[in-house]
């Protein structure tokens, strides 16, 4: 138990390092079940209880797909279910991330079949693949260090250039990221 | 073989002392309509499950738990044409199965009532998704049905999901209101359905069990150890005593961690964010307490066919559990301590004794309710003894009654862990330690046949054997049938969670007067999954 809270203190200081550099102050998760059996949610749920807290690393949940960074997608993506979930990706700001949640997600529980993907990347683009069935808080949060950093990537490789009415370019950036 | 007598009732009566704990009949379509009143009436009788399988017939069961009798009975109707009674008619518990029955069987009630669609979508723009079925396809789909506007003109249908709040589980509600109340609500959950039973199909039960476990992973100790027996009974083989203690202390750890959870959920939904952390603290300790003891924050894999996989680390579990339980009582108290919370709860998601019956609802729903079902008690299996006692339940039928039947079942179910690890104890097994709680219920007259005995099948049936076996889950009564052919590969195997018979309370006890603001906390209070319900 000693080790697991000296990992849990080193994987949080990490994170927390990690996200106030990249985004000066938050980053917000929006969660998506493709059809999952539950536990995968529970496990979620339990990011923000008092022995995770993820508040306090700079991370929130957020309802509005419009206000997240992240989508944290769990289950095998069901085919009836790839509409809404296209959906929710799209109301997303760029940039942003999809991090396949859970053994589902990945392709390990269910095929390619009449019923579903069997894995997330069937529909959505995925840059972060978390195993576990279901992964662990712990787990989780591994998982969001290196989501974190992908999403720096994303943001160092934008142009922000936003095109005039009349065609020119101009720069709408000047660093602002965060 | 069957058992034969002049009606269902009489065969069971017949049957008594010589058949196991599960009893078949054939009936026939003639006379199901009158047989399933008779049954209905019958006190002490509920409808437990409704499936079909084949396609020339198709063989429509129905699964009637006996209770006070301690057995199930099941009936069993070839129907040739493309119709039968409309059984919902009398036991309306019925009508989600002859929806369902409908979709994957082609068969429906006659009467030609609308039918809604349970796990084939509508057509996403591209026509129907064509889903593979376990029989024939219907000759027509059913039209997408909404709940009914029974203030016509003055109510209009507010979509909610499939994508709902933060870390909860995809569900379609369609919310039928006046502005505020909640006149009527009704659910779509095809964004879920994974065609487990399907999925079964042509698979050994152990093959089988790794899907059966993650059709609703909050309840895979409990689903698992039912379609475990389910297999076993159709296979004649029976769990060693210690394997199914074993079950039986992974399916208490199940329990607890479930209500820690819905505790959790109970105070996020009323948003008291010191009761949700303090459950959310015992939540954890409780999964890394099973970690610990078996292996798996969530137990999978620790029933097997036959058995049990994981022997549990005893000496993990005695130090650990009282720890956890330690926290969750005081938490407990805390909350029924709390007027403002208690408040909320109250007359809130209502649900009646009579809602409960008509519905055959099972668990901590329908003993909060004053319906005290509990398979534990009411069912033979497991190293349950004849004197073991648990809480009867709580009148009321509002959520306050439900957080108190939780309550109650976190402190008898940590009294069975430790009396299953002291077997010499089991008769020591008592209620509630909280105060002001209804006494517990006993099963006085013991356990008197044998689990697992097989279910005896219909003589010259082509095919090979088959089984009910059941199991006590969180949510209430598990159920699962299979049958095997005769290379002893799952011909046809029904899935029944706790979820699909609460469910259908669900729409009831939002109705019952309540406002937007309230579906949170009623859906807390049932605890339920949709994956449970979609499997
Ligand atoms: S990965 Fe495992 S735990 Fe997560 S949803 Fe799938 S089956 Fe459930």
């Amino acid at each position: 138990m000693t080790a697991d809270i000296a990992i849990e203190e080193r994987a949080a200081a990490e994170l927390r390092r990690e996200v106030a550099r990249q985004f000066g102050r938050s980053l917000h998760i929006r969660t998506l079940d493709t059809g999952s059996c539950a536990a995968c949610e529970q496990e979620i749920r339990l990011l923000a209880a008092p022995h995770y807290d993820l508040h306090r690393l700079g991370f929130f949940f957020t309802p509005a797909p419009r206000h997240a960074d992240m989508l944290l997608v769990t289950g095998p993506m069901i085919r009836a279910f790839a509409v809404a979930a296209s959906k929710t990706y799209e109301a997303m700001p760029e940039p942003k991330l999809v991090v396949a949640t859970g053994a589902c997600a990945l392709g390990g529980v269910y095929p390619d079949d009449a019923f579903t993907y069997g894995r997330v990347d069937g529909v959505l683009p995925v840059d972060v693949w978390i195993p576990g069935c279901p992964p662990s808080p712990l787990a989780l949060l591994q998982g969001l260090l290196v989501a974190v950093g992908r999403l720096a990537e994303k943001v160092s490789g934008l142009s922000f250039i936003a095109r005039s009415p009349e065609g020119a370019h101009e720069d709408a950036t000047a660093g602002g990221a965060a | 073989m069957t058992v034969t007598g002049t009606t269902p009732l009489s065969a069971v009566a017949a049957a008594a002392d010589t058949q196991g704990p599960v009893v078949v009949t054939d009936v026939s379509a003639a006379d199901l309509a009158g047989i399933t009143k008779e049954v209905a009436r019958a006190p002490g009788a509920r409808l437990a499950d409704m499936f079909a399988d084949g396609t020339d017939p198709v063989m429509l069961r129905l699964v009637w738990a006996l209770d006070s009798d301690q057995r199930y009975l099941i009936t069993q109707t070839p129907i040739d044409t493309d119709d039968y009674p409309a059984l919902s008619d009398i036991a309306p518990a019925a009508f989600v199965e002859e929806c369902e029955i409908y979709e994957q069987f082609g068969v429906r009630p006659v009467g030609g009532k609308p039918l809604n669609r349970v796990a084939i979508p509508p057509p996403l723009g591209q026509g129907d998704i064509d889903l593979p079925r376990l029989g024939r396809a219907p000759a027509e789909l059913p039209q997408d049905v909404h709940a009914p506007h029974v203030v016509g003109g003055q109510a209009f249908e507010f979509p909610f999901g499939p994508v709902r709040q933060v870390g909860v589980e995809s569900l379609y509600y369609g919310l039928v209101t006046s502005g505020e109340e909640v006149v009527d609500l009704y659910m779509f959950t095809w964004h879920k359905h994974r065609g487990l039973e399907w999925r079964t199909q042509g698979k050994t039960p152990a093959q089988a069990l790794f899907h059966v476990e993650r059709a609703e992973g909050l309840g895979a100790v409990a689903n698992g150890w039912a379609f475990a027996s389910a297999a076993e009974a159709a296979l004649g083989i029976e769990p060693s005593a210690p394997a199914q203690r074993c079950r039986a202390i992974a399916l208490e750890l199940e329990r607890l961690y479930n209500h820690a959870a819905a505790i959790a959920a109970l105070c996020q939904a009323c948003g008291l964010a010191v009761g949700r952390a303090a459950a959310e603290i015992a939540l954890e300790q409780l999964h890394r307490l099973n970690a610990a003891v078996f292996g798996h924050r969530y137990l999978f894999g620790v029933v097997d066919i036959g058995g049990a996989v994981v022997t549990p680390d005893t000496q993990a579990l005695r130090a650990g559990l009282p720890d956890a339980y330690g926290e969750l009582r005081r938490g407990g108290e805390a909350l029924l301590a709390t007027n403002s919370f208690v408040d909320r709860l109250e007359a809130t998601g209502t649900v009646t004794e009579e809602a409960a019956r008509r519905l055959g609802l099972v668990g901590p729903v329908a003993r909060a309710s004053g319906v005290a079902v509990d398979t534990r008690l009411d069912h033979c299996y497991g190293p349950y003894p004849g004197q073991l006692r648990l809480p009867a339940g709580q009148p009321g039928g509002d959520a306050l009654a439900r957080l108190k039947v939780m309550l109650d079942e976190v402190a008898a179910s940590v009294s069975l862990v430790n009396a299953l690890l002291d077997p010499v104890g089991l008769e020591q097994v008592g209620g509630s330690d909280l105060p002001g709680r209804s006494g517990p219920r006993s099963n006085t007259s013991g356990c008197e046949h044998s689990a697992n005995t097989p279910v005896r099948t219909r003589p010259g049936r082509p095919t090979g054997r088959s089984g009910l076996g059941w199991a006590e889950s969180s949510r209430g009564e598990s159920l699962a049938w299979v049958e095997l052919d005769s290379d002893g590969l799952i011909r046809r195997a029904r899935l029944r969670p706790a979820a699909v018979r609460n469910w259908r309370g669900f729409d009831d006890a939002c109705r019952s007067q309540n406002v937007f603001t309230d579906i949170p906390i009623i859906e807390a209070s049932f605890w339920l999954t949709v994956a449970g319900l979609a499997r």
